[in-house]
C-alpha cells in the first residue's frame, strides 16, 4: 500500500491525490487512489524525498477518524490540502475542457448525422425482427444489402455462460412484410410468432415519440434544477450541481455515440434516470461543504465527501456494469450501458468540476 | 445488541412478511393445474365443475402439469360417438360422470407467484392504434368497448385495451394480448370490417345486429368446414355458415331480386345477378342466387368461403380462422372509425423465460459487486450484512407492491428496480459515513444530517420521472412506476430502518 510520504508544503513536487492525504491518517485509501487515477490529470505519483514534516499538520487531524492508523508514521502529508489549494483551478479548467469537448463532439456529430444520437427503429420508424437462431452476420448483411437496397443493422444476442449466439436482431426502415420475406428467403423457413419476434413502428409515431422523449428529458432536467435551487438556495453552488449533471448526461451521450450505439425509446428513459441518479453525489458534496461551514476546513470537508462519493459511485457502477455484461436483452443492455457511462462521467463531473467550483466559490467569499 | 427493536425495524419486518404473502400464490401449494373456464353445455358443466377449481387427479392419475392433463385426456380416447366414465378429483370434491368428447374443461397452469409479467416477458402482441380522427373521451371509450367485443367474439378474451395519450395530447388505443398473433390483431383491429352485401348497386344487408340478428357460430349443425381438396399450389378447405337476416333486410332482398331475369346453367336456374359480399369495399365473395328466391323475403343465407395451405392441416386451420373472422365481423358489425395501427410488437414467449433466468443471475452478480465494494471500504462484516438485507428488502417490497396492484412487470421496469436499489446503496453509504464522522453529534442528529442529502436526492429522482408518465404514449410508464415506487419505499421504509440498525451497531 503506498502512502505518499512526508512532504513539505513548500516543495513543489506534485504528489498524487494529495487532497486525500491531507487530513487523515493512513486508512484504507488504496481503492480511493485507484479511482482517482483516471481522472486526475496530475503528475504520476511519486514519493518525494524525506523532509521534516511540519508538526502543526497534526492539528489538521480533526478529520474523521476511521480505523486507527495501522502502520502509518504520525507525520503525514498535509500537502493534499495545500496541493488542492494550488491546483483546484487547473482541475476546474480540465473539467471545463472535457465539457467543451463533449459539446464540440456533439455538434460535429449533429452535423454529420443530423442528430445528436443514432436512433433505432423505435425512434425512426421501421421494423425490428428478432430471430432465435445463429447466423453469419456478414453473409446476412450482404444478402440483405443487395436484396433490400438499403442499410440494415444486424446484431447478435449471446448467452454469457455458453457464449453461443441465441438470436440475432435485424433493424431496418423497410416495412415488416418486406424484411420478413427477405429473411425467410435467406433462412429457408417461415418466420412466425414461435421462432421470432417483431416490432413495427410507423415513422410518424416513432418520430413523434422521439420529439416527446427529448422534451420529457428537458422538462425533467428543469424540474431537477428547480429542486436543487430549492435545496441550496444559493446561486453558484446550485449551478455547479446542475452543470455537473449536464456534463454527466452529455458525457454519457458522447460515450455511447462514440461506441456507435443506436438509442431506443427505453434508452432515452435511461438518460432521464441519469438526471436523478447522478446528482446524488453532487447533492452530497454540496450539502457537506457549503452547508456546514465551520466544521473543519473546506478541504477536509471536500475530502470526506470524496471518500463517501468514491464508494457510492463505484458501487452503483459495479452493479450496473455487471448487469450490462450479463443480461441478454438488447434493450436492457442499452439502458445499463447508458447508466454505466453516466456514472463514469459523474466521477469527473462531480470530483473534478463541481468540487472545484465549490472551492472557488468558498475562496471567493472567504469561507473556509 | 439491544433486544427491543425500534418501530422502524418492526415496520419493515411486518411489511416484508405481508409482501411475501402478496407475492407467493397460495393456490400453488394446493396443486399445479386449475380449471380456467368451463364451456357452456359441456359434460363438465353439467357435472357441476366450476372455474377456479384445482384439478388434482383424473381417473386416478395425478395431474401435476398441463402436460399431465393433456395426456390424461388423450389417453381416454374421447369420441363423440360414445360416452365414457371419467373421475375428476379437485380440491373441492370428487366428480364422477359420463362424457364424450365434449368435456368442456379449459385448463391453465397455476402460476407460482402472483407477479404479473408484461408482454416482454411472457410473449404476446401489443398494438398502439390511432383512430383516423380525434375522438372525444366518450367516443374513445365506446370504441374500446366495440373493439373489446369484437376481440372477445373472435375468441380472444385475455385482452387489455387502454386509452393512452402522449405528451402532445394525441390519444391512442393500446391493445395488449398475451398469446395472440399480430396478424390476427392486424386483421381484427386494423381493418374496419365494413361488410356489405349488394345485389348490383343496392345494399341488401350490412354486418351487425340490425340486419343480421343471428350468425351461426360454434354450432356444427350450421357452421362447418365442408370439404378439402387439392388445388394448384397446395390444399384448400371450404367452409359454410348460415346467417339469418332481419325481416327488413329480407324484404330488401326480395325487392332487389324481384325484377331480375333468370338464366339456366348447370341444370339449375339462377338469377342473372349475384349477391356480392364486400369487406372494406373489397369484393370477397359472389354468391349465386337461386331462381326460387326471386322476389321472396328469404331470411336464411349461407355464406361460403375457403382457406388455403400447403398441407391439408394448414388449409383446415386457415379455413377455420377465416370463417371465425367473417363470423366475428358479421356479428359485431363495422368498427365505428377507421383505425391505423401505428405500432405493432409481437414478442415470442421463448425469449421471455430465458431473460428472467438471466436477469436473476445478473442481480446476484450486482449484489455481490456492491457488497465487495462496501467491504473493501469499511472492512466490517457487520456493515455489509445490513446493506445486503436492506437491498433485498427493497426488492421484495417493490415486487410485493407490484403484485398487489397487479402491475405488469416488463423489461424496462426491471431497470427501474435496479436504479432504485442503486439509490438505496447511495443513501446507505451516506448514512454510514455520516455515522462515522468524529464530530460530537448524537446518532440521531447524524441521521438527520444524512436525511437532508437523502431527501434532496429523492426529490430530484421523483421529479425527473414525472414527464415519463405521458411521454411515448405512456409506454415507459412501467419504468417510471417501478423506479418511483422503489425510491419511495426506500426513503420511507427500508432506509430509515437501516438507520436504526446502524444506530444499534454503533452502540456496540
Amino acid at each position: 500500500m503506498e502512502e505518499p510520504e512526508e512532504n513539505k508544503v513548500e516543495t513543489k513536487e506534485e504528489v498524487e491525490e494529495e487532497i486525500k492525504e491531507a487530513p487523515v491518517e493512513v486508512k484504507e485509501e488504496k481503492p480511493v487512489h485507484e479511482h482517482q487515477d483516471h481522472h486526475a490529470g496530475t503528475a504520476p505519483r511519486g514519493h518525494e524525498g524525506a523532509a521534516p514534516i511540519h508538526q502543526h499538520h497534526e492539528q489538521k487531524k480533526h478529520e474523521e477518524h476511521h480505523q486507527k492508523p495501522v502502520e502509518k508514521k504520525p507525520r503525514e502529508k498535509f500537502n493534499g490540502s495545500a496541493w488542492y489549494d494550488r491546483n483546484y483551478k487547473k482541475l476546474l479548467i480540465l473539467s471545463l475542457v472535457i465539457f467543451a469537448f463533449c459539446i464540440a463532439y456533439l455538434c460535429i456529430f449533429y452535423a454529420q448525422h443530423g442528430d445528436i444520437m443514432k436512433k433505432d427503429v423505435s425512434l425512426t420508424g421501421g421494423t425490428m425482427m428478432t430471430v432465435y437462431q445463429d447466423v453469419n452476420v456478414d453473409e446476412l448483411s450482404s444478402f440483405l444489402g443487395t436484396k433490400m437496397g438499403q442499410e440494415c443493422t444486424i446484431r447478435k444476442l449471446e448467452d454469457i455462460t455458453t457464449r453461443k449466439t441465441i438470436a440475432f436482431v435485424v433493424q431496418t426502415e423497410a416495412d415488416a412484410p418486406t424484411i420478413r420475406a427477405a429473411l425467410e428467403e435467406f433462412l429457408g423457413y417461415e418466420l412466425n410468432e414461435d421462432n421470432s419476434s417483431t416490432e413495427i413502428s410507423s415513422a410518424s409515431l416513432a418520430k413523434s415519440f422521439y420529439k416527446q422523449l427529448i422534451i420529457a428529458m428537458i422538462i425533467a432536467f428543469v424540474f431537477m434544477a428547480i429542486v436543487i435551487f430549492l435545496l441550496f438556495k444559493t446561486f453558484v453552488p446550485s449551478m455547479a450541481v446542475i452543470l455537473s449533471a449536464m456534463m454527466d448526461i452529455l458525457g454519457a451521450l458522447v460515450m455511447v455515440d462514440m461506441m456507435g450505439v443506436r438509442i431506443s425509446s427505453a434508452g432515452i428513459a435511461a438518460f432521464l434516470m441519469l438526471i436523478g441518479y447522478s446528482v446524488d453525489t453532487d447533492i452530497m458534496l454540496t450539502a457537506k461543504t457549503v452547508k456546514r461551514r465551520g466544521e473543519g476546513t473546506l478541504n477536509s470537508r471536500i475530502y470526506s465527501s470524496l471518500k463517501t462519493g468514491l464508494v457510492m459511485t463505484p458501487a452503483s457502477l459495479v452493479a450496473v456494469l455487471a448487469a450490462y455484461f450479463i443480461v441478454q436483452s438488447l434493450v436492457l443492455k442499452e439502458m445499463f450501458l447508458i447508466l454505466s457511462c453516466g456514472l463514469f462521467m459523474d466521477l469527473i463531473g462531480t470530483w473534478l468540476g463541481n468540487a472545484a467550483i465549490i472551492k472557488w466559490y468558498c475562496e471567493k467569499h472567504k469561507y473556509t | 445488541m439491544a433486544t427491543k427493536l425500534n418501530w422502524k425495524i418492526w415496520l419493515l419486518i411486518i411489511l416484508l412478511v405481508i409482501t411475501v404473502f402478496a407475492i407467493i400464490n397460495p393456490k400453488s401449494f394446493s396443486g399445479d393445474v386449475m380449471v380456467k373456464e368451463i364451456e357452456a353445455n359441456s359434460s363438465a358443466e353439467q357435472a357441476g365443475i366450476s372455474a377456479g377449481e384445482i384439478i388434482k387427479a383424473i381417473n386416478g392419475a395425478q395431474i401435476k402439469s398441463i402436460g399431465d392433463y393433456s395426456e390424461a385426456i388423450s389417453s381416454m380416447n374421447l369420441s363423440e360417438n360414445q360416452s365414457v366414465r371419467i373421475t375428476i378429483l379437485t380440491d373441492r370434491q370428487d366428480y364422477v360422470f359420463m362424457t364424450d368428447d365434449n368435456l368442456g374443461i379449459i385448463p391453465s397452469a397455476i402460476p407460482k407467484t402472483k407477479l404479473k409479467t408484461g408482454l416482454d416477458l411472457q410473449g404476446g402482441a401489443r398494438a398502439l392504434v390511432a383512430p383516423e380522427k380525434e375522438l372525444s373521451a366518450s367516443e374513445m371509450q365506446n370504441l374500446i368497448e366495440v373493439v373489446r367485443n369484437r376481440l372477445s367474439v373472435y375468441g380472444l378474451t385475455d385482452v387489455t385495451i387502454k386509452d393512452v395519450s402522449d405528451l402532445g395530447g394525441k390519444h391512442f388505443m393500446l391493445v395488449e394480448m398475451a398469446g395472440a398473433t399480430p396478424k390476427e390483431l392486424q386483421e381484427l383491429v386494423g381493418k374496419q370490417g365494413k361488410f356489405e352485401a349488394k345485389i348490383g348497386d343496392i345494399i341488401v344487408f350490412e354486418g351487425g345486429k340490425n340486419d343480421i340478428p343471428l350468425v351461426c357460430k360454434n354450432d356444427a349443425k350450421c357452421s362447418y368446414i365442408e370439404q378439402c381438396s387439392e388445388v394448384s399450389g397446395g390444399q384448400a378447405c371450404s367452409f359454410k355458415f348460415q346467417i339469418t337476416l332481419s325481416a327488413a333486410a329480407a324484404q330488401r332482398q326480395a325487392e332487389a331480386t324481384m325484377n331480375l331475369a333468370e338464366n339456366i346453367s348447370g341444370g339449375e336456374s339462377w338469377l342473372n345477378e349475384s349477391l356480392d359480399l364486400y369487406l372494406d369495399d373489397v369484393l370477397v365473395e359472389s354468391l349465386r342466387i337461386s331462381s326460387d328466391l326471386k322476389g321472396k323475403a328469404s331470411t336464411t343465407i349461407v355464406i361460403e368461403g375457403s382457406g388455403f395451405g400447403a398441407t391439408t392441416q394448414e388449409a383446415y386451420d386457415a379455413a377455420q380462422k377465416e370463417m371465425n373472422r367473417l363470423q366475428t365481423i358479421l356479428i359485431t358489425g363495422s368498427l365505428p372509425y377507421k383505425l391505423n395501427i401505428e405500432k405493432l410488437d409481437s414478442i415470442s414467449p421463448a425469449l421471455g423465460t430465458q431473460f428472467m433466468r438471466n436477469i436473476f443471475i445478473a442481480s446476484i452478480a450486482a449484489f455481490i459487486g456492491v457488497c465487495l465494494i462496501i467491504y473493501i471500504r469499511y472492512r466490517k462484516f457487520n456493515l455489509v450484512l445490513p446493506v445486503i438485507f436492506t437491498m433485498l428488502a427493497e426488492v421484495v417490497l417493490i415486487l410485493g407492491v407490484a403484485a398487489l396492484i397487479k402491475w405488469n412487470i416488463d423489461l424496462v421496469s426491471i431497470v427501474g428496480i435496479v436504479a432504485a436499489i442503486g439509490t438505496g446503496v447511495d443513501d446507505q453509504v451516506v448514512m454510514i459515513d455520516e455515522s462515522e464522522s468524529t464530530k460530537s453529534y448524537t446518532m440521531k442528529e447524524r441521521i438527520k444530517r444524512a436525511l437532508f442529502i437523502i431527501m434532496g436526492a429523492y426529490a430530484t429522482v421523483m421529479v425527473s420521472l414525472i414527464p415519463l408518465w405521458w411521454a411515448g404514449a405512456g409506454m415507459l410508464r412501467g419504468f417510471a412506476i417501478t423506479t418511483g415506487l422503489g425510491v419511495t419505499i426506500g426513503v420511507f421504509i427500508t432506509r430509515p430502518a437501516f438507520g436504526e440498525i446502524l444506530k444499534r451497531i454503533k452502540r456496540e
